[in-house]
């Protein structure tokens, strides 16, 4: 049914989140952030990925919302563009073309028709210049915009160094040790230098920098910690500034609340400082975000914070400093040493998290399920500070039984603890059962559980090869010792070692009988039942990077990688070498439900996939250059129900999915389906009609509002208007002269008339009261809150539905407005 | 494919409304008793959000729906294509936004869970409770119906009402759309089956005597291919009712003859929540969980295959409990609130617990247990939550009762095996001696060994150490035992080692074994007596056969334990063997003296004895030689290992156990 289509890679995680500052809506419901090429607009209430704005074809540097209609968005990208988007709908609107890199882009409210862009300087390395782009309204999507002015030379390329002043009147840019402010009206450029170092040894680079909205003010952060806040910047020598520390280690980003009362700095630390009014002494904190601050930005109405941070997380802070919001996708680990190894219990995909933190992320919803503390230490944020972190993970088939491998490596020594958990279902999670410090004397470079199904528990075992050359198989031992609390505990049941090689892999055949581990150049081949070495296989002169069983029909062979580039295939049955392939593969990956085997291959800055049967030397599948990256682990997600797939080429991807990590540690996937069948959120959804009932709160609070700012069908606007100046009452009212116009008790009760609403529904009384007023103005806004408060009443009264009250409402309103219409204003023209 | 989600509102239902959202049965939406709703994600049991309708106390929610994720054209098509559609559209990753909340005073409420907030209010259709909604699975129809007797068709793109009929005659309970999305299924107290086109009833089903609370078609197309297909003769489908612990299964004849149920499952009480997994081929059986008012589950696998008079009971029971362990309490269940089939069919969700805070568990099916009780300890699944986390940080469960296993301790590591026969012989060399070669010569001398060992009885001073060392070894009395061990004093330690018998150095050996793994305190004391065993017994040692089985576990614990400063303790042991061979060398007379007194102690002891007959003379006399030969041997035998170390440069028991007291 689906047509033989390509094969497409698509991206489906961790793309970084955090290239630029990330922008609220202008009534804060909705997040716009980049991520890699596309900008993402999450709603700030429900963490939801709510659109996904696809189009630049390189990183997207900038976002800003368009000044003139905050409903639109600006995005600038390396590929030389800038775009406008309709980021409700999802629609680009336009594309501005300027043919520079794009570093980072900056709409201003006081530029009628530019924005400003950090671009490279022409001919010159590692320069880069602030412009004015001048957007042009021409018609069409495509536009060229090549009209710039150059503002600042030599200003850093990093966003965060250049900043806005008060009403874009000037434009502070820092780096190196510089600070260099530039006035628009006068032309003036002001340069500040700081020594590099301070006589106490502190790092005076200049690190970001913020402009106070409201008054003339600068804020700057520094490499050492420090926050600098520049005053009277108009004269070149008698500028002053005032020194608030707090942080530790470099201020990576400042941002200034939207009155300017209150200054936001974030850094290494994982905490966001709120300073107050500028001062020292007087400041909140927001501790344990998890990671590093990058940016920070603030919605315009004051009420939420952003924090992006260095691991593609998103925090969401409400502006009195309580924690709102948190989005995360797949974390961005220091180094993805465990490889992508999925959960069999909720078919998550686990990896390094945080350090020391496993992360279980969720590949349907590309969030974080749940980061899994391993090695509950402390993470201390010090720069040369060797943390202890995870290596090597494995799960049992069934989800069992989790291994996890730690180490902390202080020059000469190592630290390594094998830790087994067990999964309690009683209590829902992971519970220590065996820890093992040292298991092996050196790094442990493979690790896997035999895999059977059908077996119970006394037969699960454990494998781990390490680079004391040494391979070690723990088992469950039934504890014999009456004092000890639980029954069950792992222990070392046989050592291996082969010629003192260093073992580099191990992995056992399906039906766990026989166990393959790698020595250097040589595979060893070993009973699982006596541990006895059944055969040896190598393929000289490379060392052995990867092996792999085969799987179901082919389970008779076992295909091995070398270094050199060879794709080997050995026949276990007949102890020979079935077939060979010269080809520098990084990665095999065995497809758990099926004979398929796919290998990444590496080779001139271009990654590609192979995919095989063992008994046949052809791949079924070729996929070259997948990416410019460099693969660093891939892993076989078992799909749910198997897929339809049409051609007999991508057959190996019905039962399962792979997936590929990145050394950039981008996530990747094969689909054979059309990009419009991929899409996932924008354009596809349930086109509802927004027909919200006015609340009675809204009828309170709203309505004035509503008055002043909307003007169309709403009655009480006619009203009004009808009674400033369209109306003909009051119109001839005013423009009679005074000496032919009747006596004012007879106009009095037909301009009251005119006034009135829905005067049919009022009791007698309300009528009398409003007869009795003398002002005409403070009539006619206390009788439109009267009138509201009746309709409270009888809301309270009968208890309807608020729809239905709204109906009665225009309904009698209606009726006002016919009886308005048909005011009989002959008098006038009798005169 | 996995039927839509049910939620079985029912009239005056004790449970809250919730719903499974369709497809992948990923998010759970539940409306608590406080009106609250919250949206759960069913891995990890998370709160994703949570809605309060600003008429929430007023207008309490009595029924979800999730709309089907995506959109896509109206359907012109038949049977068989769209279910391919269908299959596919559970594979793309649609986004579940919108979520139909049917309330008490009859207005439909369209919450958007991506954003957030209320997207929509569909009034005027009803003026009195909303018992059941169901979304159209393909042109986003919407049905609702009431209390008021009433069915309505929404346009859910406007929000206005497209059709609105009387639907019974007393309050619809329920309703459920046919697998192809032209008819509608509705049930009062009777049930009903409409053309959705003409507004027309087609087909009447009676049977039950309460109001109808559930129902759900549970086939697609009918199971005989042979007569042709309309899209909906031949198709069964499934009621429950409330107070009613039987549900019925019905089938839609062409005959007209669909007077009684076709047949009925039992349970142990009312239903509160049903889901099947829909079976597409004939001989796939249709899998049924129902949750009953009672808290437990039940599964039924039955092929639908006509009339089936008996009441079918079910293939497997499922409860939860409590442990109860924690001395207080006995097992207390809990209440299962739902089950939904996972889209391979071979798991289930639970949600369980409090319908505020429900635990949602995917549990694999085995049905080959007709009872299942699991046990759940909800206090402490719950405790691992925390209200709003700035991250999602579960931290696994380390208790003490962890086994650690450290370098040394038995477990750690086993013998090293190596296929390769130089690296045997290599390990051979590990431990001294040849036992082949060495076992003749010694058998003799052992025999009298042997013989001697059962003599002492109650000796003076120094020797009575020995003597109660031998006999709290073989007693294992631990008081005896800690008052020779912790002697400190080297001399007494050396002189009692030299007097033991050779049997027992074998289980004073293991008896330090153990030691050692223990206190690190009394370790260092036990290292002590080590080292005087092996400087006094090493050529005992060495004769032994099994060896390396025997104290392999001492090796390696020594092994672990001298890793630190490795090159050092090997110079310290090896300067060691020096010096005690240097000074041995030269107190060869001391030697002998020592022999004297323990001679001399020998006549002692020999006086005591009554029976002291010529036999034991000569007993002695050999005895002395014995002495004698043993000492030389040990000298020679330590120069030989002396030797075999250096050439080997490998490392040895004796100098690394000596250099563990530094």
């Amino acid at each position: 049914m689906v047509a033989a289509a390509g094969l497409r890679v698509v991206r489906c995680g961790g793309s970084p989140l955090h290239g630029a500052r990330a922008v609220f809506s202008a009534d804060a419901r909705l997040l716009l952030c980049t991520a890699g090429d596309f900008v993402k607009v999450y709603s700030a209430a429900t963490e939801e990925l709510v659109r996904l704005l696809r189009g630049h074809s390189g990183l997207v540097t900038g976002v800003g919302l368009n000044p003139h209609n905050c409903l639109q968005l600006y995005s600038c990208s390396l590929d030389g563009s800038i775009k406008l988007w309709d980021f409700t709908d999802g629609i680009l609107i336009k594309t501005f073309t300027v043919g520079y890199k794009l570093l980072a882009l900056y709409a201003l409210d006081s530029c009628e028709d530019s924005v400003f862009v950090i671009i490279p300087k022409r001919g010159e390395r590692d320069t880069f210049q602030l412009v004015s782009v001048k957007l042009t309204k021409t018609a069409g999507q495509d536009v060229e915009a090549k009209e710039f002015s150059v503002v600042l030379e030599g200003v850093d390329a990093s966003p965060k160094c250049t900043a806005f002043g008060r009403e874009g009147e000037y434009v502070a840019s820092v780096k190196n040790f510089h600070l260099q402010v530039y006035f628009f009206k006068r032309k003036q450029l002001n340069r500040f230098s700081l020594r590099a170092t301070n006589a106490k040894g502190g790092n005076n680079l200049f690190t970001c920098v913020a402009c106070h909205p409201k008054e003339d003010c600068i804020a700057t952060g520094h490499a050492d910690g420090k926050i600098r806040l520049w005053r009277n910047f108009y004269h070149n020598k008698e500028y002053v500034f005032s020194t608030m520390h707090w942080h530790h280690d470099r201020v990576m980003d400042l941002s200034f609340s939207i009155e300017g009362t209150s200054l936001l700095s974030g850094g290494v630390e994982a905490v966001l400082v709120q300073w107050h009014n500028g001062s020292d002494c007087k400041k909140d904190f927001l501790p344990r975000l998890g990671s590093a601050i990058e940016y920070i930005s603030v919605s315009s109405d004051g009420t939420l914070y952003c924090t992006l941070h260095t691991d593609n997380r998103i925090t969401i802070i409400n502006s009195n400093l309580r924690f709102s919001k948190s989005i995360q996708g797949l974390i961005r680990a220091r180094d993805v040493k465990t490889g992508l190894v999925v959960d069999p219990r909720t078919k998550a995909l686990v990896l390094n998290g945080e350090a020391g933190h496993l992360q279980f992320y969720c590949l349907q919803s590309d969030k974080q399920l749940y980061s899994l503390d391993i090695v509950q230490q402390e993470y201390i944020q010090q720069a040369g500070l060797n943390q202890t972190d995870l290596v090597k993970v494995a799960f049992s088939a069934q989800g069992k039984w989790l291994a996890t491998v730690e180490e902390r490596e202080e020059e000469p020594d190592l630290e390594l603890h094998l830790k087994l958990w067990f999964f309690d279902e009683e209590t829902q999670s992971f519970k220590l059962n065996t820890q093992i410090s040292m298991p092996h004397d050196d790094h442990i470079t493979a690790m896997c559980f035999r895999d059977m199904d059908e077996l119970e528990d006394d037969s699960l075992i454990l494998v781990t090869a390490g680079k004391d050359c040494l391979f070690k198989v723990w088992v469950i031992l039934e504890d014999t010792d009456p004092e000890a609390q639980q029954s069950l505990s792992w222990s070392c049941d046989f050592v291996g070692s082969y010629h003192n090689y260093q073992a580099t892999n191990c992995c056992f055949s399906e039906d766990g009988s026989l166990l393959a581990v790698s020595f250097e150049e040589t595979v060893t081949v070993w009973d699982s039942s006596t541990w006895d070495l059944k055969c040896t296989f190598c393929h000289p002169p490379g060392k052995i990077r990867d092996i792999c069983f085969g799987r179901l029909t082919c389970s008779k062979y076992l295909i091995g990688a070398t270094d050199h580039g060879f794709l080997c295939c050995w026949n276990l049955l007949s102890c020979a070498l079935e077939w060979s392939a010269h080809l520098n593969v990084v990665i095999l990956q065995p497809d758990p439900l099926s004979e398929h085997i796919a290998a990444v291959s590496w080779l001139s800055k271009e990654s590609s996939l192979f995919v095989f049967k063992p008994n046949e030397p052809r791949p079924i599948c070729i996929q070259r250059n997948l990416c410019q990256e460099k693969i660093q682990c891939a892993a076989f997600v078992p799909r749910d129900v198997p897929e339809t797939v049409g051609s007999e080429k991508y057959v190996w991807l019905r039962r399962s999915q792979l997936y590929l990590l990145t050394d950039a540690q981008e996530l990747m996937t094969f689909s054979t389906k059309s990009p419009e069948e991929r899409l996932t959120v924008s354009s596809k959804q349930l086109a509802v009609e927004e027909s919200l009932p006015v609340t009675p709160f809204s009828l309170l609070l709203g309505k004035h509002r509503h008055q002043q700012s909307q003007g169309d069908t709403d009655l009480t606007k006619v009203v009004r208007n009808h009674h400033e100046q369209d109306s003909p009452a009051v119109k001839e009212l005013l423009h009679t002269p005074a000496h032919v116009l009747p006596s004012a008790s007879f106009l009095c009760p037909i301009f009251i008339n005119s006034l009135l609403i829905s005067k049919e529904k009022k009791s007698a009384e309300e009528v009398a009261d409003e007869v009795e007023m003398e002002s005409e103005e403070a009539e006619e806004d206390s009788d439109e809150e009267k009138d509201v408060t009746e309709m409270e009443q009888e809301n309270t009264k009968s208890m309807d539905l608020l729809g239905e009250i709204t109906c009665k409402l225009s309904k009698a309103e209606e009726k006002e407005l016919r009886k308005v219409r048909k005011m009989d204003y002959s008098w006038i023209s009798a005169f | 494919m996995a039927a839509a989600a049910a939620a079985c509102g029912g009239e005056a239902a004790a449970r809250p409304p919730l719903a499974f959202s369709p497809c992948d049965r990923r998010l759970l939406a539940v409306s608590g008793s406080d009106g609250r709703l919250r949206v759960w994600e069913a891995a990890g049991s998370r709160l994703r959000h949570e809605y309060v309708p600003s008429a929430h106390l007023s207008a309490a929610c009595t029924c979800l729906a999730w709309a089907p994720p995506g959109g896509r054209p109206p359907p012109d098509k038949d049977g068989p294509q769209r279910k391919k559609r269908k299959s596919e559209a559970a594979e793309a990753d649609k986004q579940l936004d919108i979520l139909a909340i049917g309330t008490a005073v009859g207005s439909i409420l369209l919450y958007s869970t991506v954003k957030g907030e209320l997207q929509s209010k569909l009034d005027g259709g009803h003026d009195n409770r909303i018992n059941c909604v169901r979304w159209h699975q393909d042109n986003y129809c919407l049905y609702s119906c009431s209390e008021d007797k009433h069915i309505v068709e929404w346009n859910t793109q406007t929000c206005k009402v497209k059709c609105k009929w009387k639907g019974d005659n007393s309050s619809v309970s329920s309703l459920c759309i046919s697998p192809d999305g032209k008819m509608l299924l509705s049930a009062g107290r009777t049930i009903k089956l409409w053309d959705l086109e003409t507004k027309e009833v087609y087909r009447h089903f009676t049977g039950h005597a309460t109001s109808v609370s559930s129902l759900m078609f549970t086939t697609v197309k009918p199971m005989n291919e042979n007569k042709s297909f309309d899209g909906i003769t031949g198709l069964y489908f499934l009621s429950g009712a409330i107070h009613d612990r039987l549900l019925s299964v019905w089938q839609i004849r062409s005959d007209r003859k669909e007077k009684n149920a076709v047949m009925s499952f039992t349970v142990t009480d009312e239903p509160t929540f049903i889901d099947l997994t829909v079976s597409e081929v004939k001989e796939e059986p249709v899998k049924l969980a129902v949750v009953c008012r009672d808290g437990q589950l039940h599964l039924f696998e039955h092929i639908l295959n006509g009339y089936c008079k008996k009441p079918l009971t079910s293939n497997c029971t499922i409860q939860i409990a409590t442990p109860g362990n924690d001395g207080d309490s006995t097992p207390k269940p809990v209440p299962i609130l739902a089950a939904a089939f996972c889209t391979d069919k071979q798991s289930l969700l639970l949600v369980y617990g409090n319908t505020l805070q429900p635990i949602i568990e995917k549990v694999s099916l085995n049905t080959s247990e007709s009872h299942i009780c699991l046990i759940r300890d909800v206090q402490k699944v719950l405790a691992l939550k925390t209200e709003v986390a700035v991250t999602k940080v579960k931290t696994p469960v380390v208790n003490s009762d962890t086994k650690v296993l450290v370098p040394g301790i038995p477990g750690h590591s086993a013998a090293v095996k190596t296929p390769s026969s130089g690296k045997e012989k290599n390990k051979s060399k590990r431990k001294p001696g040849e036992p082949e070669d060495s076992i003749e010569e010694r058998l003799g001398a052992l025999d009298i060994d042997v013989s001697k060992v059962k003599t002492p009885g109650g000796l003076p001073q120094t020797d009575s150490f020995a003597v109660l060392l031998v006999q709290g070894l073989e007693s294992n009395d631990s008081d005896i035992l800690n008052k020779v061990l912790n002697t400190r004093k080297e001399t007494l330690i050396k002189n009692t080692v030299a007097r033991m018998p050779i049997h027992a150095v074998i289980p004073l050996l293991h008896e330090l074994t153990k030691r050692l793994q223990g206190n690190p305190y009394s370790a260092s004391q036990m290292v002590r007596w080590l080292k005087s065993v092996f400087t006094l017994h090493a050529s005992y040692l060495s004769t032994l056969p099994d060896l390396i089985p025997q104290l392999g576990m001492l090796y390696q614990l020594m092994e672990s334990r001298v890793k630190t400063l490795q090159k050092l303790s090997r110079l310290h042991g090896r300067l060691f063997l020096l010096v005690t061979q240097v000074a041995a060398s030269e107190t060869v007379q001391d030697v002998t003296e020592v022999n004297q007194t323990a001679k001399l102690v020998y006549e002692d002891e020999s006086s005591e004895e009554e029976g002291s007959d010529d036999e034991m003379i000569a007993d002695k006399d050999s005895d002395e030689n014995w002495d004698e030969d043993e000492e030389k041997e040990e000298q020679s035998d330590e120069q030989d290992m002396t030797v075999e170390k250096e050439i080997n440069g490998d490392s040895d028991l004796e100098p690394e156990n000596e250099s563990e007291e530094e």
